[in-house]
C-alpha cells in the first residue's frame, strides 16, 4: 500500500535528521542524502497512490483513519510535486547560505529535519479521514512549519515566525470548534450513528445535522482554516511568514500549504452545502474572496519587496479561488480546482525564482535588484515567464483557470463582479509588468557579479515552467481527468454533473465527451445534456 | 442530577481562575494560577466521566493533568525565569474592567449557547456557555497583554476553553483524537516559548508592540 508507506517516510526522516543534529550535526552530505531520499520516496509514493485512486477508486487504510479520494488525490499530487521540486531546490539554496555563513551545520540538520516534519503534516491533512485529526494535523502544519520562518533567527524572521504561531494557533482554534460542533451534532443523532468523526460517514448522514448548527459551524471553520489559507481579513501573518522564511520554504508555505488549508474548507463546504444548500456557504466564500482579491491587488501594487509581492498575490490567488468555489456549478468548481493547480506550480516557481535573486543580490527590494536577464539570464528568463503566467497572460496555465473562473462567473449571472474581478487582475498584472520592466530587463549594477546560479537551482525551476505551459496549452489527460472527478465530488452535492475540462481551442471531436463519475446517475440525465450545453456556451463566450 | 450541578460548579470556578490567570502581576504567578486553574478542568472531566458514564473522559482527565497540570506550567515556570524583563509594561485592563468584560462574555455566550439545540447537552449548557466564555477570554488576554509569555497563557486559556467544550460535545471521541490534541497544545506552548526566548535574547524585550519591523 503506498499510502501507508508515504506517511511514515517524512517523519522518519524528520525525526533522523533533527535527533542527529540535537547531538552531533551530521555531515553535510548525509543531511542532503536523507533529505534527498525523503522527498524522491514522497514523490513516488505520493504519486503511486494518486494513480490507485484515479484507476480504482478511493483509497482508505488503518480502519478507515486515512482515506484518499479525488479531491485528496490533486492536493496529494501537489505536496508530492511541489515538495519535491522545491526540496530540491533546497540542496542548491541551502549550499548557498550554509557557505555564505546564513546558516551552520546544526541549523542546515534543522532546516532538512523541519522541511521533512512539514511534508509529512501537510500529507497527513490531505490524508486523515477523522476531522478532528484533520484539525490535529492543521495545528501541526503551523508548529512543523514555525522554525522554518524563523530559520535565519534575524528580527524580522522571529518577528514573522511570532505572528505567525499566535495568529494560525488562534485562528485555528475557530477551525476546532466548528469541526466539534458538526461531529458532536451527528454524534447526537438519535438515529445512533457510529464514527461520526469519520469524514465518510459524515458524507452520508450531513441531513442529520441542524440547519443552525451547519451554519454556525461553517463560519467557525471559515474563519479558521480561512486564517490558515490566507484569507482577508485573516492574512496578517501571511506576508511576513512567506517573506521571512527561506525561499524553498516560502515556495512551499504558499504552493501547497494554502492549498492545505483550502482543502478542508471545501470539504466543510461539501457537507454544509447538503445540509442547508449551496447558498449560505457560497454567499460567504464569494464575499471573502472578493475581499481578499480585491485587498490583495493593491497591496500587490505597492510591494517594493519581491516577496511580500509574491505572498500578496498568494492572497490575491487564494481569494480567487474561493470566488470560483462560491460561484459554484460545474464550471465554477472545476475553475477553483485548476487554479489551485495553477497558481501552486506559478508560486512555487516564482518563490524559488526569488530564491535566485537572493543568491546573486543579497537583498529582495526592488528598488536594488536590476537587470536580472543581464546578470543570471536563465534565471531571469524563468522569473520573466513565470511573472507573466502569474499575471494571468497565455499561453500559460494561469490564465486558463482564471478566464475559466470569469466566465462561470458570468454564466452564474455576476457579470458586473466579474468586471471588478477583471479590473483588478489588470492591476496585479500591470504589478508583475512593471516588476519585469524595473528589475529583470535593464542594465545590472557592476556590484553584482555576472553568471547564473548553479543548474541544481535551475532544473526544478525548469521543470516548473514546462508544466506550466503544458497545463496552460492541453491539460494531459490523467490531470484533466483527476480533476474531474474531484469536482465531481465537490458537486455531488449540488445534483449537478462534472465538466470535462477542454480548452477552447481543443475541439470537442478531439475529445471524448466522459461519461458522468456517478455510477448511480443515467448517461443521458437531463444534467448530463444541460453540461454539454453549458460546456458549448462557455466555449463560445470565448471567441 | 448532582453530578451536573457539580460539572457547573466548577466550570464556573474557571472563569475565576482564568481570570487570576490573566491579571496576576507577575507571570511566575500566572503560572502556578494556571496549574490551578488546569486542576479545575481536572476536576470537571472527572465529574463528567462519572455523571455520563464516558469512559474515555477518565483517559482525557489524566492526559490533561500531565499536560496541563504538570508540563505547561512547569515548562512556562522554568523559562519565566530566564526571561524578566521589568522594562515591558503591564498591559491588560485591570481588576475591574477585566471583571466588567469576563461578565459580559458570560452572558453573550449564555445568550448564544440557549440556542442550541442538542440533547446531549441540554443540562450542561451552563458548562458549554462557560467553555465558549473561556475561549474568548483566552483571546481577549493575547489581544490585550503586551507581555508575549502573558500572550502564551492567553493561549493556553482558549486551549482550555475548547478542550471543555470538546469534553462537554464528543465526550465519546475515540482517545487518540483527544491525545492528539494535547500533543497539538503542549507543541504549541514549548515553540511558542523558544521562539519567545529568542525573541527576548535578539531584541532585548518582551513587549510585543516592539514587534514592528515588518509592516505593509
Amino acid at each position: 500500500m503506498a499510502l501507508l508507506t508515504l506517511l511514515p517516510v517524512p517523519l522518519i526522516a524528520a525525526l533522523v535528521q533533527l535527533t542527529a543534529c540535537h547531538f552531533r550535526p551530521l555531515s553535510r552530505r548525509t543531511v542532503e542524502a536523507v533529505h534527498l531520499a525523503s522527498i524522491a520516496l514522497v514523490l513516488v509514493l505520493s504519486l503511486l497512490t494518486v494513480r490507485g485512486v484515479a484507476v480504482h477508486g478511493p483509497v482508505t487504510a488503518l480502519g478507515h483513519w486515512l482515506h484518499v479520494d479525488a479531491l485528496g488525490a490533486v492536493f496529494l499530487a501537489l505536496i508530492g510535486v511541489v515538495g519535491f521540486l522545491t526540496g530540491l531546490y533546497s540542496i542548491a539554496y541551502m549550499r548557498h547560505d550554509l557557505a555564505h555563513g546564513e546558516v551552520d551545520d546544526r541549523k542546515l540538520g534543522v532546516y532538512y529535519g523541519f522541511f521533512s516534519l512539514f511534508l509529512f503534516t501537510m500529507l497527513l491533512v490531505v490524508t486523515a479521514n477523522n476531522i478532528i485529526m484533520m484539525w490535529v494535523a492543521v495545528e501541526a502544519t503551523t508548529l512543523g512549519s514555525a522554525f522554518l520562518v524563523a530559520l535565519y533567527g534575524k528580527r524580522s524572521s522571529l518577528e514573522a515566525a511570532w505572528k505567525y504561531l499566535v495568529i494560525c494557533t488562534v485562528g485555528v482554534a475557530f477551525g476546532l470548534y466548528g469541526t466539534v460542533l458538526v461531529y458532536a451534532n451527528v454524534a447526537a443523532a438519535p438515529v445512533g450513528i457510529e464514527g461520526a468523526a469519520f469524514w465518510t460517514v459524515l458524507l452520508q448522514h450531513a441531513d442529520v445535522l441542524d440547519p443552525t448548527l451547519a451554519k454556525i459551524a461553517f463560519v467557525f471553520v471559515l474563519v479558521g482554516f480561512g486564517t490558515k489559507a490566507g484569507l482577508f481579513p485573516m492574512h496578517a501573518w501571511l506576508p511576513d511568514a512567506h517573506s521571512e522564511a527561506p525561499s524553498p520554504t516560502s515556495a512551499l508555505l504558499s504552493a501547497v500549504l494554502l492549498n492545505c488549508a483550502l482543502f478542508i474548507v471545501i470539504r466543510f463546504d461539501i457537507l454544509v452545502s447538503k445540509a442547508v444548500g449551496p447558498a449560505f456557504p457560497h454567499m460567504l466564500l464569494l464575499g471573502l474572496g472578493v475581499l481578499s482579491l480585491a485587498v490583495a491587488a493593491l497591496f500587490v501594487v505597492v510591494q517594493r519587496d519581491l516577496k511580500r509581492l509574491l505572498a500578496y498575490s498568494s492572497v490575491e490567488n487564494m481569494g480567487l479561488i474561493a470566488i470560483a468555489l462560491g460561484i459554484g456549478g460545474p464550471l465554477g468548481v472545476m475553475a477553483a480546482l485548476l487554479h489551485t493547480v495553477n497558481h501552486s506550480l506559478a508560486k512555487a516557481l516564482l518563490f524559488c525564482g526569488s530564491g535566485n535573486i537572493l543568491m546573486k543580490y543579497g537583498t529582495r527590494d526592488l528598488d536594488t535588484v536590476k537587470g536580472v536577464l543581464r546578470v543570471a539570464p536563465v534565471s531571469g528568463v524563468l522569473l520573466m515567464a513565470g511573472a507573466l503566467a502569474l499575471g494571468g497572460m497565455p499561453p500559460f496555465n494561469v490564465f486558463v483557470s482564471e478566464f475559466l473562473t470569469v466566465t462561470a462567473g458570468i454564466d452564474a449571472g455576476y457579470g458586473w463582479l466579474m468586471i471588478v474581478c477583471l479590473v483588478l487582475l489588470t492591476v496585479v498584472l500591470a504589478a508583475f509588468v512593471r516588476m519585469i520592466a524595473g528589475s529583470i530587463l535593464g542594465a545590472s549594477p557592476p556590484t553584482v557579479a555576472k553568471g547564473d546560479v548553479g543548474p541544481l537551482a535551475l532544473a526544478p525551476m525548469a521543470v516548473l515552467l514546462v508544466m506550466m505551459l503544458i497545463m496552460g496549452v492541453r491539460v494531459p489527460a490523467p490531470v484533466a481527468g483527476l480533476l474531474r472527478e474531484a469536482s465531481a465530488i465537490v458537486l455531488a452535492t449540488e445534483g449537478s454533473d462534472a465538466l470535462a475540462l477542454r480548452m477552447p481551442w481543443q475541439n470537442a471531436t478531439t475529445v471524448t465527451l466522459a461519461e458522468p463519475v456517478d455510477a448511480g446517475r443515467p448517461t443521458c440525465s437531463p444534467n448530463a445534456l444541460r453540461r454539454t450545453e453549458i460546456e458549448d456556451h462557455a466555449c463560445s463566450n470565448r471567441y | 442530577m448532582h453530578g451536573i450541578q457539580l460539572v457547573n460548579a466548577l466550570a464556573g470556578l474557571l472563569v475565576i481562575t482564568s481570570l487570576l490567570v490573566i491579571e496576576a502581576k507577575k507571570p511566575a504567578t500566572s503560572a502556578i494560577l494556571y496549574a490551578l486553574q488546569s486542576s479545575v478542568l481536572v476536576l470537571v472531566f472527572l465529574a463528567l466521566a462519572a455523571t455520563t458514564r464516558a469512559h474515555e473522559l477518565y483517559v482525557w482527565s489524566g492526559t490533561a493533568f500531565v499536560t496541563k497540570v504538570v508540563l505547561v506550567p512547569v515548562i512556562m515556570y522554568r523559562a519565566l525565569g530566564s526571561l524578566h524583563d521589568p522594562a515591558t509594561p503591564e498591559g491588560g485592563l485591570g481588576a475591574t474592567r477585566a471583571l466588567l468584560l469576563a461578565a459580559a462574555v458570560v452572558v453573550l455566550s449564555f445568550l448564544a449557547v440557549s440556542s442550541v439545540q442538542l440533547p446531549a447537552i441540554a443540562e450542561l449548557k451552563p458548562a458549554l456557555a462557560i467553555s465558549l466564555a473561556h475561549f474568548f477570554l483566552g483571546l481577549t488576554c493575547i489581544v490585550t497583554q503586551r507581555n508575549i509569555l502573558k500572550q502564551i497563557f492567553g493561549y493556553c486559556l482558549m486551549e482550555n476553553g475548547s478542550h471543555l467544550t470538546l469534553a462537554l460535545m464528543a465526550p465519546k471521541a475515540p482517545e487518540i483524537v483527544e491525545i492528539g490534541i494535547a500533543t497539538d497544545a503542549i507543541f504549541a506552548v514549548i515553540i511558542m516559548v523558544v521562539i519567545g526566548t529568542r525573541i527576548f535574547r535578539t531584541l532585548g524585550t518582551l513587549d510585543s508592540r516592539q514587534l514592528t519591523e515588518l509592516k505593509g
